[in-house]
């Protein structure tokens, strides 16, 4: 051929695999059908989110129900910018941020086929935040502290309902875009929905047993058409981690790694390297609870000197196997919207030079009239499950190697809240996950004075009046100084020093699409109304 | 109750008074019994390497590392576990747990139990069928049940996980005890040390006691093992000895749960641990029972 | 042999009515109750709201009171409420019955099958190789821990052969390939551990048997020496061995416990475990009642079978 035409074909050629390279792949069109199995972190206490603290319970239920708003499962950090409607169609704040007026979607009937309406969110909100006409008081309510700032509930018309306010609270959008915010049916005893569930989300409830598995079926009425793509979700549990892994293998469970620590997800993928591994960031983290009230603690030097025993470092290789960020009372950036910079990290108890802090550990504990003679004899107690026993056991080895005589008691499920509640203890290794990473959600549930989940005892005016400040503060920045503010006083004064926030894993086969993870949360992430499997 | 239960074939029979052993009685006995002479031994190693733990130790048990999950070698003989403990360590610390709940529930189970059925058995009438339906209340469940229950009742701890153990034992020695008192209590020599007149107490720890030691050995060596398994049990379901005691039912359960398929050896090691004494204990009380009760020799 | 029978259903009775009493107690000595556990998952406790929970379960009642009302729903056959998952125990327990029998029975099974021969032939062979390697290979099986055998066995099972059986329980009516899949090998490992217990009382059975002079007269007599054996000998020691085997459900209701949990099983036994740890009550009650009904009645029908087939019983006069 001519040299014209060859250059004209190498021309061609050039730019068809230009374009080839550069153009983006169109994305594949989801299939529908095929039941998703998938392994929570253990089985559910109930089927009542509203009752409940665990995330067992939020995953396994968030299938079956619907919020007014939610977080969008394909952004992967939580944020006030990625809350999107759900039952709500609109909604908007009036007032200063005093009155949320929330629309909602004319298109929505119940799993029995009732019409949903507005009765179905106030009768929900007044029950949650123990309205003295509440058609129902919770036995178990906890939490009731998220509402305190509702003054009323209003429902003028059958799609529109009014939150009115005491004072100003922008974050109230986020608390009812977590999963434990879900909206429950007026017309279904409420005790019934322990043991079975009535919603108006994208899966129907088909078998649950407990210990067992809980499965659902598609809702064909759903209110987003042509979702969920799936015929189906089961929920299966398995009590033995390497059970568990073994049957991920096998392909007998589509999902898996709830709970699982970075060995887990490793193992997995080793037996399977076709298997996809997430690991992400979570708000979920190890804490030490120090009982100021109690000798020899009542000394500000001991505590001090027990924060900066605890080897920050060795806790991410040891307990936690590498899997680990560092931070303060709020989830550390990047993936926490809130958390302290990283240079300030570094400077924390426990973070620095591990022999050196140990060194001034023992200087502080003689100061207080501790020696190689006079061992202080501590008490570390913790709850009876692997997890904590593992990290705790690490703890007591740590205080003993700067001369303290530390034991580890170890208290059962059942006995521990009592005994946190009533100060029962000396020092204790917690674990706590928040629903939401907002410090309407973290301070409140674990700072404020008298908080039932404020297990240290911990108790400030000036911090309590901060955080309020801080909830009605409307500008970010001035928010954001505010937040780092608190979070620096509260590590200062080492009332629950924090070790670690842990990761997350998600394990699943390459024909699971779509599988959403979040970097700031655990909760909110279960409707899994989006996922298809490529069969 | 039916006659015949796995410690009644030795109960039931009649038990003559026999002479102790005299002399080389340990070399005839490793002669004849060779089985039970490996298990002395290894009872003996048990008790050895309890006593010897911090010499026998390479490391501290309790002390975390960084070196998380390593395979056995020269620095960790027999590995690590997830928080980067010496297994061998552990496993060496662990007979101390083992053997103190194993012996101290043994001998707090059948010493109460052997307490009753001596009363139980010399008073008769009453007295007998009254704790006959107690000790039978007791063992109407199984060992593990019970054992389950009264730890979750009592909480977790070493002195609790005793008690826990040694409950069910008592019915058990009870009945063995009764037995054989039965079988000697009719016996012309007492029945002339009665007419005598001597005191019943007297009758009773004189006469009677010393010839039960032997069932009440052989049961005493068979409950040892029984209650090594049944700590363990307890700790693999999470309600035995609690952290930091380096427990070997214990070690399975967590190395069970999570890291069984990346660290064997932390599944393997402490569960041969706990077979190997409990065999040990077996074949010892299998080769004594032969020994002390003539009839049943070479059965 | 009446009077024997009456003595005997009077003595389960009593020993039901006192295994009550002490399950009841022995439930309500733990510390933290059902009201605690509620309160656990949901990571808080409130005095106010704690009383009003145990006054509507009932659980603020005298002692005296609780018991009877329990003695009572009993009789009327009901096995109560779980209060950890607010639903009928009944509802709960239903499902998982057939994965334990199904356990039960194929355990026992194997360890019928492995045993009884096993014994025979260390009986005759008495104090010969095969008779040490027998006592030996019976023995370890008694020294190790079930759970630990049954972790052993997955090791192999799952990491060398593959073996993978269904997560959720297959019944055999629906898939009996699968079910027999799923319990074959947890079967065995309980089986393994009865069969020894079950060779070593053949055993000694047998061998005493074997001392019998009728033993010796018919060999003396010249009768072929197996048949000797397996009529005469084999026929007199049943009787110790179905005793023990009835004794056995005890010792297999044990090893059923760390099976089910290692093997994961969804059987009731596993069930019983969790309950204890979770305080529920009626639950736990309810079916540690049940396992000491099952062991008493399997113990009395053993005494029966032993009054009605030895004579020195069944001519006594009451």
């Amino acid at each position: 051929m001519t040299p014209l035409r060859r250059s004209v074909r190498l021309a061609a050629l050039a730019l068809v695999l230009v374009l080839a390279l550069t153009l983006p792949v169109p994305a594949q069109a989801p299939k529908s059908g095929g039941v998703l199995t998938i392994h929570p972190l253990t089985a559910p206490p109930s089927l009542s989110p509203h009752e409940e603290s665990t995330i067992a319970t939020v995953q396994q239920v968030s299938a079956c129900y619907s919020n007014l708003v939610y977080f969008d499962p394909a952004k992967k950090q939580e944020s006030i910018d990625t809350v999107i409607p759900e039952l709500a169609e609109k909604w908007s704040w009036q007032d200063n941020y005093r009155n949320l007026v929330v629309l909602l979607r004319r298109d929505v009937t119940w799993h029995d086929g009732k019409p949903f309406t507005s009765r179905d969110v106030k009768y929900t909100f007044d029950v949650v935040r123990g309205a003295p006409d509440a058609p129902v008081k919770l036995r178990i309510n906890p939490r009731k502290l998220w509402y305190e700032n509702v003054e009323a509930i209003e429902a003028p018309d059958p799609h529109t309902v009014v939150f009115r306010l005491k004072r100003p609270q922008p974050s109230l959008l986020l608390l009812l875009a977590s999963g434990y915010s879900p909206i429950y049916p007026a017309h279904v005893p409420i005790a019934d929905l322990k043991t079975t569930c009535v919603g108006t989300g994208p899966y129907k409830l088909k078998d649950y047993r407990p210990g067992e598995f809980v499965e659902y079926v598609r809702n064909p009425n759903y209110f987003v058409k042509g979702r969920p793509y799936l015929d189906g979700v089961k929920w299966v549990h398995i009590k033995d981690r390497s059970t568990q892994i073994a049957a991920l293998q096998a392909g007998q469970l589509d999902v898996a790694g709830s709970g699982w620590n970075r060995t887990n997800a490793e193992t997995a993928k080793k037996g399977k390297p076709e298997l996809t591994v997430i690991e992400s960031d979570s708000n979920v983290n190890d804490n030490v609870l120090i009982n100021a009230k109690r000798a020899p603690l009542t000394d500000e030097r001991v505590r001090r000197a027990i924060n900066l025993a605890l080897d920050r470092k060795a806790y991410l290789v040891g307990p936690r196997q590498g899997a680990a960020t560092f931070g303060g009372a709020m989830q550390p950036r990047p993936s926490g919207v809130w958390g302290l910079p990283q240079a300030e990290v570094g400077t924390l108890p426990g973070m620095g030079d591990p022999v050196k802090q140990k060194a001034e550990a023992k200087k502080l504990l003689a100061a207080a009239g501790y020696g190689p003679s006079t061992p202080m004899k501590l008490t570390v107690s913790t709850r009876a499950l692997a997890i904590y026993v593992d990290t705790a056991s690490w703890m007591v080895d740590q205080l003993r190697q700067v001369g303290i005589d530390a034991v580890l008691e170890q208290i059962e499920t059942g006995v521990w809240h009592p005994k946190m509640t009533r100060l029962d203890f000396q020092v204790a290794l917690n674990l706590t996950g928040t629903a939401v990473d907002d410090p309407d959600a973290m301070f409140f549930e674990n700072y404020r004075c008298g908080s039932q989940r404020n297990f240290s005892g911990y108790c400030s005016e000036e911090i309590d009046r901060l955080m309020v400040e801080q909830s009605q503060t409307l500008d970010r920045a001035k928010r954001l100084k505010l937040v780092h503010e608190i979070d620096r006083k509260l590590q200062a004064e080492g009332a629950r020093p924090i070790l670690g926030w842990g990761k997350q894993y998600a394990v699943y086969w390459p024909r699971v699409k779509a599988f959403p993870q979040h970097e700031n949360s655990i909760f909110n992430v279960s409707r899994l109304q989006d996922v298809w499997l490529d069969k | 109750m039916a006659q015949v239960r796995a410690l009644d074939v030795v109960a039931d029979s009649q038990i003559l008074p026999i002479e102790r052993p005299r002399g080389s009685a340990l070399g005839r006995f490793a002669r004849k019994k060779p089985l039970g002479a490996a298990g002395g031994i290894l009872v003996l190693l048990l008790v050895g390497t309890a006593v010897l733990a911090d010499v026998l130790s390479t490391h501290d048990p309790v002390r975390t590392s960084t070196h998380v999950l390593v395979a056995p070698g020269a620095d960790f003989w027999l590995g690590t576990d997830n928080l980067g403990r010496d297994l061998y360590s552990r496993i060496v610390h662990g007979s101390r747990i083992s053997l103190l709940v194993g012996l101290a529930s043994t001998v707090v189970g059948t010493i109460i139990g052997g307490l009753v059925g001596l009363i139980s058995g010399y008073a008769g009438g009453k007295t007998d069928l009254l704790s006959q339906r107690v000790m039978d209340i007791m063992q109407a469940l199984p060992i593990l049940v019970l054992a389950l229950v009264l730890a979750a009742a009592l909480g977790p701890s070493l002195p609790n996980a005793i008690v826990a153990i040694s409950i069910p034992i008592v019915p058990r020695a009870a009945r063995v005890i009764r037995a054989s008192v039965l079988g000697i209590r009719e016996l012309t020599y007492v029945e002339s040390a009665r007419a005598l007149g001597a005191r019943h107490v007297r009758i009773a720890l004189r006469h009677i006691l010393p010839n039960t030691m032997g069932p009440f050995i052989v049961l005493a060596t068979a409950q040892l093992g029984g209650s090594i398994l049944v700590e363990a049990a307890l700790s693999f379901l999470g309600l035995g000895i609690p952290e930091p005691y380096p427990s070997w039912g214990r070690m399975l359960s967590i190395a069970a749960a999570e890291y069984a398929e990346r660290a064997p050896w932390l599944v393997i090691w402490p569960g041969l641990a706990i077979s190997l004494a409990v065999f040990g204990t077996n074949l010892l009380g299998d080769a004594l029972r032969d020994t002390l009760d003539p009839r049943l020799r070479g059965s | 042999m009446r009077g024997y029978v009456t003595k005997r259903l009077l003595i389960a009775v009593v020993t039901l009515f006192g295994m009550s009493i002490v399950i009841f107690s022995l439930m309500r000595l733990a510390p933290g109750n059902i009201v605690d556990i509620l309160f656990e998952s949901a990571g808080y406790v409130d005095q106010a709201d704690k009383k009003q929970l145990e006054r509507e379960l009932g659980v603020d009642r005298p002692l005296a009171v609780q018991y009877a009302r329990w003695v009572g729903e009993v009789a009327r056959g009901d096995l109560g409420k779980s209060y950890r998952y607010d639903m009928p125990a009944w509802r709960i327990i239903k499902p998982r019955l057939p994965v334990t029998l199904e356990l039960a029975f194929l355990a026992l099974f194997f360890s019928i099958l492995l045993g009884v021969p096993f014994g025979v032939l260390s009986a005759v062979r008495q104090d010969r190789p095969l008779d040490y390697v027998l006592r030996v290979l019976s023995l370890a099986g008694l020294s190790m821990p079930a759970f630990w055998l049954g972790m052993i066995i997955i090791l192999f099972f799952v990491r060398a052969l593959g073996w993978m059986p269904s997560i959720t329980y297959v019944s055999p009516f629906v898939d009996l390939k699968a079910n027999l899949w799923q319990f074959m090998v947890p079967a065995l490992a309980v089986g393994y551990r009865s069969s020894a217990l079950i060779m070593r009382i053949t055993r000694s059975a047998m061998l005493e048997v074997l001392r019998e002079d009728y033993i010796r007269t018919a060999w003396a007599k010249g009768q072929r020496g197996t048949l000797v054996v397996w009529r005469h000998a084999l026929k007199n020691a049943s009787l110790p061995v179905i005793t023990v085997v009835g004794i056995e459900f005890a010792f297999l209701i044990g090893g059923l416990v760390v099976t089910e949990t290692v093997f994961n099983l969804p059987g009731v036994a596993r069930y019983l475990v969790d309950a204890i740890l979770l305080r529920d009550y009626p639950v736990v009650q309810n079916l540690t009642m049940f396992i000491a009904v099952v062991v008493v009645l399997a113990n009395l029908a053993v005494d029966l079978l032993y009054a009605w087939a030895d004579p020195r019983i069944k001519y006594e006069k009451a």
